[in-house]
């Protein structure tokens, strides 16, 4: 006769043999925990994308446990284990775990038993006392780590091996190719995800030709560069809203350029790939700001720090203008080439009925100074060698906030120190009061008509561009300046390390004597000045007498002079004095 | 050459100008300063004439070319009477067998010996500047005691060496301190002879006008300001220091209290012609023989005629020239920046900030900081300074109320302007 391990549960029943049961709001029991066996990781990855889809991740994430363990009869599963929550949640898990041949089973702590079926629709419970108890090791010999899972007629003792993160196993999983549409990507972008938005991974070399080509194209584009791991340079991640088919049809058939599909504010996979899990409902999976690229073609998941920061893609066009670098940081200079190298940009194979390309070629004009009326904050002054000794001197008056926030260049023109927002962090100090450069009276005030585009006072560019745009047209670096010393002479590039700290570069190493007065001396030394510019006189008070006002008392005899009819204190006999 | 006024020279006056240690002892009695007196003629010879050589190279730090007078019988007064003042502040009063009515004579005397008359001329004023500017800067230089007992300061002295004799090596250390003297902690008597220190000098006060004594008043120096040279001292002066907003408040708030005055401080202004210096009088603290006569009502002469002060329309026009050309000073040295003066609500304050926009009325009289001529304005001034000066200008009438202007067009225009022959 076959024995029974478990009894079916009674409607109404509420005391079960079963440490942990509970009878749920509809009667059925149901524990604490709930526990899903897989025979394989294909099955359990397809009960989490089958669950993904149809409710979030999110919701299981923070209580999802999931373990390889060794079946002691022999063989392997892998245990999910979450929240035991409420029946019809469990009715949803059992109806998913079935599909993709999983086993449901609920209970608490190391043993379950089988959640309900057609016919135990209240579940089940171990069989009472009269019954054959769970074998020969029962539930009580079973160790913590181990589960003991009972079922009508047999019950399985699995033992945990070891312990997968899901969130990491989520991110590792292999993408799976999906076909296109039969009329390619011309024909229906919409079906592949991409009628809103799109993401373009262009590889390094490939970034200032793609933009060039949509930019010709008028396409609304937004870029930003990141820096991939392992790569050396920087690809060019671009976002395309509304993209037209025929555009997404060519880059996709561009080798190094990589159609990425938003399937979450921080999630992209590529084009013809699918994650198997619907990432939508999975942020939790995705920790962090991080932003994550998953490229099915290389096979590897792309880690963005943050949300990447999109600038508009018409800043990030190639420059026209270039912009000499110092003939030297040096004031020995390489002699380099002298002629401007502000040279208009032919841009060759326009489409023909591109207004913006072909009109504007004869249009296209040198960007140069002019004098100018217009009243700026002095951000430098540009002081010549025969003027260093004055500087040195001028050193001595400088604040210490300004003097530690400037900056300075060494040309072959003169010295030239900076100040200002253009520095960056070091011009923090600064919001509140003046620089170094505009308390120093000597040389050419330099003013800034750009972030970091610095020019003659009295002079700006023109024509008049967007301040960012004339840092893009130059071609400026995050921490580049440019300075222009006036209408006929090239533009300087000044990289970072030519800006040295004023304060550094102007003060000599100093060499510390050993100090042999005494602390006293010390003190005596550093008497306080006087106003006026004297030197203050310090009071030493003498040891007084007991007779030290001898003679104050005795009015009479010692009579206060009288001074130019002056009153005098009560008590005092006037005398004929002066 | 009196052998008493050459240690009186040595101990106390040449150190107080030159920067020394000023040996301070018993005060000096009134048959001592009669004595003192006696040989004041004496001071132009005194180790060939170094009081001189001291008063002058104090003097140059101010001026160039200081023409000061030979000191005379009020400067040795007033020698005497700021040594009196440290001596009542001596650390070892205690241990003189007096009663308490003999120190008040002391503090009376001293105080005869302050009340110095007005000064006929800017070099007898500066005279007094050159001591009471040292006596206010003067430092102590005090020696600190610690122990397992606690601290103990020798105040203006050196720790006696019986103390240290039988001490157990490293109980006992000893540490210095140097503490400016003025702003330390008096004896009660000292501490009211202060005001009376700063009466006798009315430059020290318009140099420094915030320790200016309460009911101080501008107009007393302010004919000095006709001087270029001492102007031109007096407007750097203020316009160097971080405080000059301050500064400058403190002088417009004073003159516009004489100018203006108010009906509660002045019971008897209507039976006297305008005694400017009847409006500070009353004010001074700690000098009770003055006070009661001039507080009641005026039915008899005083017992001391104040000196009047014959303060013109000129003399305001000078001051307030001057401090119209602190805002120029501030200007021209990038040091005008107003990030104070938005939060200041003090009425002071807010005029000093309002007189350059009071220009259009007062050019007639005191001119314009920048020249209106173009031709100069290439001769000199570059355009850059212009610039900022009507940008500052303008800041300022963004940032000071109307009603501000409008009070300083009323009260303190029509006195430079009107009274003010073209």
């Amino acid at each position: 006769m076959a024995s029974t391990l478990l009894e079916p549960i009674a409607a109404g029943q509420t005391r079960f043999h079963m440490q942990g049961l509970a009878p749920d709001g509809r009667g059925i029991a149901v524990g604490r925990e709930t526990l899903l066996v897989f025979p394989s990781l294909d099955r359990l990855v397809a009960f989490l994308g089958a669950y993904s889809e149809e409710c979030s991740l999110d919701d299981l994430i923070p209580s999802l446990t999931l373990e390889r363990a060794r079946r002691d009869g022999g063989g392997q599963a892998l245990l999910l284990r979450c929240a035991g929550g409420d029946s019809y949640a469990l009715d949803r898990l059992g109806r998913m775990s079935t599909a993709v041949h999983g086993q449901l089973f609920t209970g608490s702590g190391t043993v379950f038993v089988r959640y309900r079926d057609r016919l135990a629709p209240f579940g089940y419970d171990l069989a009472g006392p009269g019954a054959p108890r769970p074998g020969p090791r029962s539930a009580e010999a079973v160790a913590a780590d181990d589960v003991l899972v009972v079922d009508h007629d047999y019950q399985a003792r699995y033992r945990t091996s070891d312990r997968l993160d899901p969130v990491e196993l989520i991110q590792r999983l292999q993408l799976r190719p999906v076909p296109l549409p039969p009329g390619g990507l011309a024909e229906a972008p919409d079906l592949c995800g991409l009628h809103e938005l799109a993401l373009v991974l262009v590889a390094p070399g490939l970034g200032d030709r793609v933009l060039a080509y949509l930019w010709a194209n008028q396409v609304a584009m937004a870029g930003v560069r990141v820096a991939l791991a392992g790569e050396r340079r920087a690809s060019l991640l671009l976002r395309l809203r509304q993209p037209s088919g025929a555009l997404l049809a060519v880059l996709h058939g561009i080798p190094g350029v990589e159609l990425l599909v938003p399937v979450s504010p921080r999630a992209a996979v590529e084009l013809g790939y699918r994650h198997p899990i619907h990432l939508a409902s999975a942020s939790s999976c995705l920790p962090g700001d991080e932003m994550y690229l998953f490229r099915g073609r290389v096979g590897r998941v792309e880690r963005l720090d943050g949300a990447p920061q999109f600038i508009d893609g018409n800043y990030l066009v190639q420059s026209p203008i270039h912009v000499r670098a110092p003939a030297s940081d040096h004031r020995a200079g390489t002699g380099a080439d002298n002629r401007s190298d502000i040279r208009s940009d032919i841009r060759s194979g326009n489409e023909p009925g591109d207004a913006r390309s072909v009109a504007s070629t004869p249009l296209q004009v040198a960007l140069r100074l002019r004098p100018s009326a217009g009243a700026r904050e002095p951000r430098g002054a540009l002081v010549g060698w025969e003027q260093a000794a004055l500087l040195r001197k001028l050193v001595y008056l400088i604040p210490p906030t300004a003097l530690a926030a400037a900056r300075l260049a060494v040309l072959p023109q003169g010295m030239l120190v900076l100040t200002g927002s253009s520095l960056g962090g070091a011009g923090a100090g600064l919001a509140a009061g003046v620089g170094a450069a505009a308390l120093i009276p000597l040389g050419t005030r330099i003013v800034e008509v750009a972030p970091g585009v610095l020019v003659p006072d009295g002079f700006e560019l023109w024509p008049h561009v967007r301040p960012q745009l004339i840092r893009e047209l130059l071609g400026l670096e995050a921490a580049d300046h440019a300075l222009f010393l006036g209408p006929d002479i090239d533009p300087l590039r000044l990289r970072p390390e030519h800006l040295i700290p004023l304060d550094a570069a102007m003060i000599s190493r100093l060499d510390l004597a050993v100090s042999e007065a005494p602390p006293s001396e010390l003190v005596r030394t550093g008497s306080l000045g006087g106003s006026d510019g004297g030197t203050a006189a310090a009071i030493v008070n003498q040891h007084l007498g007991r007779f030290a006002l001898w003679g104050f008392g005795r009015v009479d005899d010692s009579p206060l002079p009288v001074l130019a009819g002056r009153e005098l204190p009560p008590g005092s006999t006037p005398s004929q004095g002066e | 050459m009196g052998k008493r006024l050459a240690e009186f020279v040595d101990g106390f006056v040449a150190p107080l100008l030159a920067g020394g240690d000023v040996a301070i002892g018993p005060p000096v009695r009134p048959a001592d300063f009669h004595e003192l007196l006696a040989d004041v003629h004496t001071l132009r010879h005194i180790h060939s004439g170094q009081v001189l050589a001291l008063r002058q190279a104090r003097a140059q730090q101010l001026l160039a070319d200081p023409g000061l007078p030979d000191p005379d019988g009020e400067e040795l007064a007033l020698w005497v009477g700021l040594y009196n003042v440290l001596a009542l502040d001596h650390p070892e009063r205690e241990r003189v067998w007096a009663r308490a009515v003999t120190w008040q004579r002391v503090e009376q005397a001293a105080r005869y010996w302050l009340q110095l008359s007005h000064p006929g001329n800017f070099e007898a004023a500066l005279v007094r500047h050159l001591s009471v500017g040292a006596f206010i800067d003067l430092v102590r230089h005090d020696q600190i005691l610690s122990g397992p007992d606690g601290e103990q300061r020798f105040v203006g002295q050196e720790v006696p060496r019986r103390r240290l004799r039988w001490a157990v090596p490293g109980a006992l250390s000893v540490r210095d301190e140097l503490v400016p003297w003025w702003t330390s902690n008096h004896a009660p008597e000292a501490e009211r002879l202060l005001h009376d220190v700063l009466w006798a000098s009315p430059v020290t006060c318009l140099l420094r006008p915030r320790q200016a004594p309460p009911g101080w008043n501008p107009l007393t120096a302010a004919a000095f300001l006709h001087e270029r040279a001492f102007a031109r001292v007096v407007c750097h002066g203020w316009a160097a220091s971080r405080s000059w907003i301050e500064i400058g408040g403190a002088v417009l708030g004073a003159l516009l209290f004489t100018l203006t005055g108010r009906p509660t401080q002045e019971p008897a202004a209507d039976l006297h012609p305008p005694d400017l210096r009847s409006t500070q009088a009353p004010r001074r603290r700690g000098s009770p023989a003055m006070a009661a006569p001039m507080a009641a009502p005026m039915a008899a002469p005083l017992a001391l005629q104040a000196t009047p002060i014959d303060a013109g329309p000129g003399d305001v026009a000078a001051l307030v020239g001057a401090l119209i050309h602190v805002h120029f000073l501030r200007v021209l040295e990038f040091g005008a920046r107003l990030g104070v003066a938005p939060s200041s609500r003090d009425r002071p304050v807010q005029m000093f900030l309002a007189l350059p926009l009071l220009l259009p009325a007062l050019a007639p009289v005191l001119g314009t900081p920048l020249p209106v001529d173009p031709e100069a304005v290439h001769a000199g001034f570059d355009t850059q300074v212009q610039r900022r000066w009507i940008e500052y200008v303008e800041h300022l009438g963004e940032l000071i109320p109307r009603t501000v202007v409008e009070n300083l067009l009323a009260t303190l225009v029509p006195r430079v302007v009107k009274a003010t022959p073209a």
